[in-house]
Order: structure tokens, then sequence, then C-alpha cells
């Protein structure tokens, strides 16, 4: 029998794995090849319409599973409730923790001929590598986190200072969140941006002082990017440190500009990487899917409809002025003044901070 | 033969329910609050540090955090006891028709659920929001309003709005289960309708307004979404700060530790209150009459 195809259990198997896989949608089957990946991450990276062509290219189903926070990722992941997840979203700054937890499969990096292509800044980045220098995440999609304001009410393109600035009394928010303020106060006080989140304790006492002499003049504290574009939407804010998000919904409505301040910009990088516990048939799919990511089909979709950039130059040269202004790669010394906010080891002090500030 | 089951048998589903979904996890808290954070590993060590409840007692923030949660809830709960005990009372004089129909409207608004509602909020009272709009166009101001949102004054309107209806209907419940006879032989007998009020209708609401103290108080004192969307600068909650600590610091012990403190603080000012209000000799007369 063994020589003559199927066995009777091998036909048995096969119905079962049908049947699970027809009812549970996302269980692979045993023995056939990988009919679909579950891709955890942003619903701004993972639109259908971005993965249609590497579905169509491979057959391989991508079942998009939208994260709600970075933190709700690495717990689903510490805690094993994500099983069913193929590929999951770190971020850069981030990533460290996943490969301290041991949560990341290696990567072969000579199965992603695109990584090759990717701008040095993200392809010799150290925060994906373990302390071996072993690799287990690839950044694919990065951007800034611009000033964004009303031109029609500001003379000069602000900076981190304006927001300080007790002549916009009333106008200004900054975001409800300890990292990103704190570390504005930091470079507002002089800080170098190298250095703002590793604060001694005499520089975190400093940018605590501006923070509580910002308050006064802050309209609020913004807690989610659809909660700031509210504010500009309703004439509550017109000047914060925002994503560009408000900038993209509201700039046909209202006169919205965008400001990369010079003391250093605050870059966002999202990384591919899968879990440790992947099967090696999956994780050959995986290695496809971020070469993918890193080629030009996804990254003229991502560049036209999310107004984001993929960490390679691959398509760069085939926008337009304008579309290439809309991503920040029309210039390229951006890349100069990035600085990627991580959570300080000792960030339950900046909690601390931040809360002290909330509460003067 | 029908199974014959003690009334404590009854009580088995409930208990095994309450063990799992609080008492198990709040054992949990107190045994993660004395753990630390293993930052390399990024575990928890079971090291039985005190350290987390040192800085409870001596870092102000926390007791200012638990403080604000206590007077944002006890204010709240007053306010809509003033506020819900007429509308409460009010209502038990309907015909049953409109009883019904105060009911749907009291609980309408907690259909639309809480963003919702926030955004309405803003809409309303925002700089150019319908209140400032009006009051414009009107003559009466020239520049808007700017305490009307992202105040404590926002904040607390807000908590009183979605909270009203718990006390209301609390109370109702309780002015409805009074005994009418009372309250004409006292009129018989030459009460006026004031002293009726004071010596048995009062009297014999005080578990309804008991109960409709204790849910408030929790409610608000709990809320984050509320004060962190419309209470502006000034919205800081414990809450919030329990998410985060739990969160992007990955330090569960402090977290535990403050979501331990937050919650004995809370169950001692909300005992405090409700103990008082039963006290009163008509939530006696009350509970001795369900009793038997």
């Amino acid at each position: 029998m063994a020589g003559s195809g199927f066995s009777r259990r091998d036909v048995l198997a096969g119905i079962a794995a049908g049947t699970a896989a027809g009812i549970f949608g996302s269980s692979s089957s045993a023995r056939a090849a990988v009919a679909e990946m579950v891709w955890a991450t942003w619903d701004s990276n993972g639109h259908p319409e971005y993965v249609a062509a590497f579905e169509a290219q491979t057959g391989v189903k991508v079942k998009l599973s939208y994260l709600s926070s970075e933190d709700a990722q690495f717990a689903a992941l510490k805690t094993g409730t994500a099983s069913d997840w193929d590929m999951i979203n770190p971020s850069l700054n981030g990533s460290w923790r996943y490969i301290k937890s041991g949560l990341l499969e290696q990567l072969d990096m000579s199965k992603i001929p695109n990584a090759a292509k990717m701008y040095d800044v993200f392809k010799t980045t150290p925060k994906v590598l373990d302390a071996s220098g072993k690799q287990f995440a690839v950044p694919y999609l990065w951007g800034l986190n611009p000033i964004v304001y009303r031109k029609d009410k500001f003379e000069s393109e602000p900076d981190y200072t304006t927001l300080f600035n007790a002549k916009y009394k009333g106008q200004l928010a900054m975001r409800d969140y300890a990292l990103e303020s704190i570390a504005i106060a930091g470079l507002v006080a002089g800080v170098p941006r190298d250095k703002v989140f590793v604060m001694e304790t005499k520089e975190l006492a400093e940018a605590k002082k501006l923070l509580i002499a910002q308050k006064p003049l802050l309209r609020t504290y913004w807690q989610t990017i659809g909660d700031l574009t509210n504010l500009f939407a309703t004439g509550e804010v017109s000047c914060a440190f925002s994503w560009r998000v408000p900038f993209d919904v509201l700039k046909d409505k209202l006169p919205m500009g965008m400001a990369k301040p010079k003391a250093g910009i605050m870059g966002w990088c999202d990384c591919f990487a899968m879990p440790a516990t992947l099967s090696a048939e999956k994780s050959e799919i995986g290695y496809k899917f971020i070469n993918y990511l890193l080629g030009p089909e996804y990254a003229t979709q991502v560049a036209k409809i999310g107004n984001y950039a993929t960490t390679s130059p691959i398509i760069r040269d085939t926008l337009s002025k304008e579309e290439q202004e809309a991503i920040f790669v029309d210039d390229m010394d951006v890349m100069k003044s990035f600085m990627w906010p991580v959570a300080p080891e000792n960030y339950s002090e900046w909690l601390k901070i931040w809360n002290e500030v909330k509460a003067s | 033969m029908a199974p014959v089951f003690h009334r404590g048998q009854l009580a088995i589903p409930v208990t095994c329910i309450l063990m799992l979904g609080c008492i198990f996890p709040l054992a949990l808290l107190a045994v993660f609050s004395v753990f630390e954070v293993d930052l390399d590993a990024f575990t928890l060590v079971p090291a039985f540090s005190g350290q987390n409840w040192v800085q409870m007692f001596t870092n102000p923030v926390f007791a200012f955090l638990i403080g604000k949660a206590v007077v944002s809830g006890a204010g709240t709960a007053v306010l809509a006891a003033i506020i819900g005990y007429p509308i409460a009372v009010s209502m038990t004089r309907l015909p049953v028709l409109w009883k019904g129909v105060g009911s749907i409207v009291l609980l309408t608004p907690l259909y639309t659920g809480e963003i919702v509602r926030i955004y309405a909020w803003r809409v309303v009272l925002g700089s150019e929001g319908l209140i400032n709009a009006t009051l414009k166009w009107l003559g009466a101001i020239s520049e808007p309003l700017k305490f009307l949102l992202f105040s404590p004054f926002t904040t607390h309107l807000v908590l009183l709005y979605n909270n009203l209806p718990f006390m209301v209907l609390a109370i109702w419940i309780s002015a409805e289960l009074i005994d009418k006879r009372l309250i004409e032989a006292a009129r018989d007998l030459g009460a006026r309708p004031i002293d009726a009020f004071f010596k048995i209708i009062l009297p014999l609401t005080t578990p309804g307004l008991a109960v409709g103290v204790f849910t408030v108080f929790a409610l608000a004192a709990g809320d984050m979404m509320t004060p962190s969307l419309l209470g502006g600068t000034s919205g800081a909650t414990p809450m919030a700060m329990i998410d985060n600590l739990f969160g992007t610091a990955f330090d569960w012990p402090l977290a535990s530790a403050l979501s331990l403190s937050l919650l004995v603080v809370l169950l001692v000012f909300a005992t405090g209150f409700v103990g008082v209000l039963l006290r009163f000799d008509g939530a006696r007369a009350v509970f001795r009459r369900g009793a038997r």
C-alpha cells in the first residue's frame, strides 16, 4: 500500500484537515501547502489591496488581523493568546523586548533578496539584532511624527519651542504620552537628540519644570489621532505635536501645515517578524512576504494610497516630486535628524514624572 | 424524581464565578505587587519586595491621583442624589404608561455608547460649539467661553449626566415600594406634605439612595475616558496611570500595588457612605420587612 499513493489514514487525515480548515478558517491544512497566513499589523499598513499582488503571485491568502496597540501585541505574544498569528509587526523601537523575551524567530537574511536594497539607516540598525548580532526583525515601513499646524494662525513654521510659547496659549496640544512629551521638553531644554531618551535625573527635572509651565498653555492633551484630528477640525487646537493623519484628513478643508523641527524629528518604523513558534513551512511563506513588503508593488500602493514610505528606495525615482514630498523622501537629509523614541529602562520613573506634571 | 436543592447550594455557581472573576485576579494582583521586574529577561521575578508599597505611601503622586478619584466620585454621587431624587420621586406619581416612557427616556443616552456621547459633548460645549455659537449670536459674549470644554467643570458635568440614570433608577424602585397607605395615614393624622416626606418617604427610600450612591461613586471614580477626553489638562486619573504601567512600562508590580490601593480606598469610602445611609431607621425598617 505504501507505494500506491494514499493510505486510508492519509485520506482520512486529508478530509479531517480540510474540514478543520473549512471550519476554523485560519488553520492550515496538515499536509497541503500553506493556504493562508495571518498578518497581525496596523490597519494603515495592511489594506487588502496592498497585499492583493502577493496573494496573486503565491496563491497564499493574507488574512489581516489589526492591532489595537503595540503593548497589546506584545502581551498577546508573551501570554500565548496570539497562537494564530503567523507574521507580526513590532516597532523598530520596541523590537528589543520581543527579542529579549525570545518571542521571535531568527531570520536568515539570505532568503530576503530585497533587503539588500534598503536605505542604510534601516539596513544597518542594531535595534533588530540580539546581543550576539543575530537578526530577528526587518524594518519595512517608516514615517515621521511632525508638528501639524494651521498655516493661517502662524506666521512662520513652528518648532518645538512654539509648543511652550505663551503667545499661543489655548491653541496648543501635546500627546498624552510620557515618552514623546518628556523627550520634546528635553529637546527644548537643550538636551541633544541622541541623549533625550537616556536623560539623567537633573535633565529630567528640567524637562518636568518646562512641562509644568507648559500645562496652562495647552488646550488639552490628545489621546488618539482621531481625537486630535477632531480637535483640529473643530478649531479647538491650531498647533500640536502630532502624527501626519490630521494633515492628510483636513488639508483640503483647512490651511494645514506640517513642520519637521530641526532639533530632531521623531521617527516611527514598523518591522516584520515571525513568532518563534512558527512552522518551517509557514516561515518560507513569511520570507516571501517580507521580500514582497520590501519590493515595488507594496511600496507603490502604500505610497500612493497611504502616504507612507517603505524602508527601500526601490520606487523613489518613479514618484513625482509631490509624491516624494508627501512621504518625506524628497530630501534624504531628513534621515540625519531622526530620533527613535525608545522607552528607557526607567520608564516607570518617566511615567511618574508625567503624572506629576498632569497632577500639578 | 425532582432533585431538591438547598437554598445555599443555589449560590454555588455565583460563588464559583466570583472566585474566578474577582477573588482570584485580586489575589494575583496582591502577589504581583511584591514581585520585581527583570527588564533584561522581561519577566516578573518573585522577589517578595515591599518596594512598590513603599512607593505607594511615599510618592505623593499616587495619593493625589487616588484622592482625586475619590473626590470626583463622591462629588458626582452627591450631585446625582440631589438632582436625581426629585426626578425619581416624581416618577412614582406618573401613570403606568408614562412610567415606561420615563424610564426609556432616562436610559436612552446609555445606549449611544461612551465615545459617541463624548464627541457629542464636544460639539455642544466646544469653542465653536452649540452653546458658544448661540451665546455669540445673541451678543452675550464676544470670545468663546473656553471653560465649557476641557476643564474639571466638563468632566463633572458629563460624569453627572452619564451616571444620573443609575441614581434615579435605584431611588425610583425604592420609592415605588413604599406602601402608599403610610403616607395617607400620616396626612390623615395631620402631617404636612413636607413632614410626610421627611418622616416617611425619605427614610424608606434610603436603601435605594444607598445603592445609587454606591453605584454612581464607583462608576464616576473609576471612569477614565471622560476625564481623559473631556477634562483637558486636568484629566489625569489613576486608571490611566495603571494602564500605562501595565502597558508600555511593563511595571506590573507597581501597577498591581496601585490597583489594589485604589480598590481598597474606593471600597472604604463607598462602604462608609452606604454604612452611614443605612444606619437611618427607615433603612432598617425596609430591611426588616424584606427579611420577614
